[in-house]
């Protein structure tokens, strides 16, 4: 009887295979005809995507912009999106996989600057275009495009110390310790701070870029000690809805151009609060797609392209205006168009979230 | 049994019973390898590496955790022990010359397993279960790896990613290699386990603790050799990952993924996590698979987060249908 049951197990298994094997006819078609057109010069490319950290809002933004853009562009057959959570180990498996697809252009968030270098150079090697996305890598001839995060927070930081006209207390709440988007920023605001020399700096705090924790931290500040100004690494909306909480008045504050924290600007600008909005684009994500593109069409980008941060503030009220997105999450990251690079109708395609086809 | 011993069963339907799940797997894994070349434009040295080399740190991972299992405990640290393995190798072997990366490997590895070794001994002495003790050292170890390495860094020699990858940068190398280092450590740990006396013992005392001990089998020892052989896997695989990526990362949820990816594979491939019971074997071939199910749900168009979903329904349908298995066969016999 045992070795019954172990033989229906083992048939049971083997069902399962040749039912594995067998099922899939129409995706086999699917890779075939894709793989029987070789790339065209100007149009029909086909576009992977490695992303390593999954269930984060701003990098979701940056998925859905590359898709939107790809879409918009019109030459872009197909967007392969390989996202999940994982280490250089994880993203050099789903590079290779990507690879393996056929793929003509490659979009990445790189998970290590010089631990994908190997393979990606063998992919510029096959001809694929390579295009690290928010964050850089060093490898040959891939291309590059980042958010400049040194000036993210010197332009943001000149603003609020010319606003306290040179002198005044502040808080620095900055994100994650050793990450390096918070290391570059803690430089820019420093390297602001150092010509302020009546600035004082009277808390650091680390928000972990998390709202309930950024909340708490703000609200124990503003209630235990005297501050003048407050510059938020992005934990911007949630840090104003504290002095509403604890009914103080607001002070200058400094943050993203998250659309809750854009959406207060403009509303309560009559309650005397007074801030601006530091541009940290997910849709950089659809610029690279841009670049990828001109790289595919033969119109030879730049290597390296850095956008540089704009601060929108309090009084430019038509560029708050053309920002704010009524239809978004407060988390939503409202500055989407990126010229000369996207193409797409603005917040409504990107949140649309759909690549070709789709 | 009555069935199995008697002499109406031939030696070969005995060999197949008793492997039957092991086969499966490898059949399964077998078509699954058909049906990706199916998916993608190009099947060949570049997937074949690219599939192997990739899979190299979750099979010796897993290999660690089968042998604990069956020996009756579960290690939670393994991830982090990983960690710890990969950043020592990173931190140490980084533009050092070929003896001194040696060292650091041998280093790693039988240090690992020291260190594994212990915290088998301090379950067994303090009688805390295993899956406490475990999550507690998984902490200590992914806090030392990144008090060794506070960001990704470091770097390793040529030979050594030429070791595990087939090629000195980590890419475009031949199969032989990556392969061989699948094959050799998985028979090594699999003709320990079968056929030396310690071996044996490990499936005694994860079988029944007790009527091991009566029979004269010393407990404590084999507890802490199991333990050692997983620090060992682990610190081979933390060595694979340094080939692989030619850096080291002490980030906690690479270790917590691997950790839960190690239990997964074994789960899958016919160890019971009540011990006593499978084989390193088939535990090689789910460790593959797990790591194929990506690329595979990429190359079939299916949406990433839905991949996830997938992954999860596949894993409890099998671990469903292993249940079913057994249950049948106790209902029978």
């Amino acid at each position: 009887m045992k070795v019954l049951s172990k033989l229906f197990a083992l048939l049971l298994v083997l069902a399962l295979a040749v039912t594995g094997c067998a099922a899939p006819p129409a995706p086999v078609a699917d890779g075939g005809s894709s793989a029987a057109e070789a790339p065209a010069e100007t149009s029909g490319f086909t576009v992977g995507v490695s992303n390593t950290l999954v269930g984060n809002g701003w990098r979701e933004q940056m998925i859905c912009a590359i898709k939107a853009e790809a879409t918009a562009s019109g030459v872009v057959d197909k967007v392969i999106v390989v996202n999940r959570n994982g280490g250089p180990t994880e993203q050099i498996a789903d590079l290779e996989g990507l690879i393996s697809q056929g793929v003509d252009a490659i979009i990445l968030n790189p998970t290590d600057r010089d631990g994908l270098n190997a393979v990606l150079e063998a992919a510029i090697a096959q001809g694929i275009v390579v295009v690290a996305v928010d964050q850089a890598v060093t490898a040959e001839g891939a291309y590059v495009v980042t958010n400049d995060q040194v000036a993210y927070a010197q332009n943001g930081a000149e603003w609020l110390f010319e606003q306290l006209g040179g002198a005044g207390k502040v808080a620095e709440m900055r994100g994650i310790d050793g990450v390096p988007a918070d290391t570059d920023r803690h430089n820019g605001f420093m390297a602001a701070l150092a010509n302020y020399p009546d600035i004082e700096v009277v808390a650091e705090t680390f928000t972990g870029w998390d709202p309930s924790v950024g909340a708490q931290q703000t609200l124990d500040l503003i209630t235990t000690q005297e501050i003048d100004g407050i510059w938020t690494s992005g934990i911007d909306y949630p840090a104003v809805e504290q002095f509403t909480t604890a009914n103080l008045p607001y002070v200058p504050i400094v943050g993203a151009d998250n659309n809750g924290f854009v959406k207060q600007l403009l509303e309560l600008a009559g309650d005397g609060l007074v801030g601006a909005a530091v541009t940290n684009p997910p849709a950089i994500g659809a610029v690279g797609m841009s670049i990828a593109i001109d790289a595919l069409t033969g119109n030879s980008p730049s290597l390296v392209t850095t956008l540089n941060p704009e601060v929108i503030a309090t009084g430019d009220t038509a560029g708050l205006e053309a920002l704010y997105a009524p239809d978004q999450q407060p988390g939503w990251s409202t500055y989407v168009n990126i010229a000369p690079y996207t193409h797409y109708n603005g917040s409504a395609d990107v949140s649309a979230c759909k690549g070709p086809g789709e | 049994m009555s069935t199995l011993l008697n002499g109406r069963t031939t030696q070969w339907q005995r060999l197949l019973a008793r492997n039957s799940w092991v086969l499966g797997v490898w059949l399964l894994l077998g078509a699954l390898i058909v049906w990706y070349s199916t998916l993608i434009p190009v099947f060949g040295q570049f997937q074949i590496v690219s599939i192997s080399k990739n899979s190299l740190p979750l099979i010796y991972l897993a290999i660690g955790q089968a042998i604990i299992v069956i020996a009756g405990g579960i290690d939670l640290s393994l991830g982090s022990l990983l960690l710890l393995g990969n950043v020592l190798a990173a931190r140490f072997m980084d533009e050092q010359s070929l003896g001194v990366v040696f060292l650091v490997a041998v280093g790693v590895i039988v240090g690992l397993a020291l260190l594994n070794g212990l915290t088998g001994y301090v379950i067994s002495i303090s009688g805390v279960p295993d899956i406490v003790v475990t999550l507690a050292t998984s902490y200590i170890w992914s806090g030392l790896a990144l008090w060794i390495l506070p960001s990704p860094g470091g770097g390793t020699a040529p030979e050594m990613r030429w070791l595990f990858t087939g090629s000195p940068s980590g890419i475009g190398g031949g199969y032989g290699l990556p392969i061989l280092m699948i094959v050799v450590p998985s028979l090594l740990v699999y003709f320990v386990s079968r056929h030396t006396r310690t071996g044996l013992s490990l499936y005694a005392i994860g079988s029944h603790p007790v009527a091991a001990r009566l029979a004269g089998l010393n407990v404590r020892q084999a507890k802490i050799v199991s333990y050692a052989i997983g620090g060992a896997m682990a610190g081979l695989a933390g060595l694979a990952t340094v080939a692989i990526t030619g850096t080291g990362d002490p980030r906690f949820s690479v270790g917590a993924t691997a950790t839960l990816n190690s239990v997964a594979a074994i789960v899958l491939g016919g160890v019971a996590l009540t011990g006593g019971e499978g084989s390193v074997l088939g535990v090689v071939a789910t460790a593959v698979t797990l790591i194929m199910l990506n690329p595979i749900l990429t190359a079939m168009g299916i949406d990433s987060n839905s991949a996830q979903v997938i992954q999860g329904v596949l894993i409890a349908g099998v671990m469903m249908f292993g249940g079913l298995a057994i249950l049948l066969r106790e209902r029978r016999s």
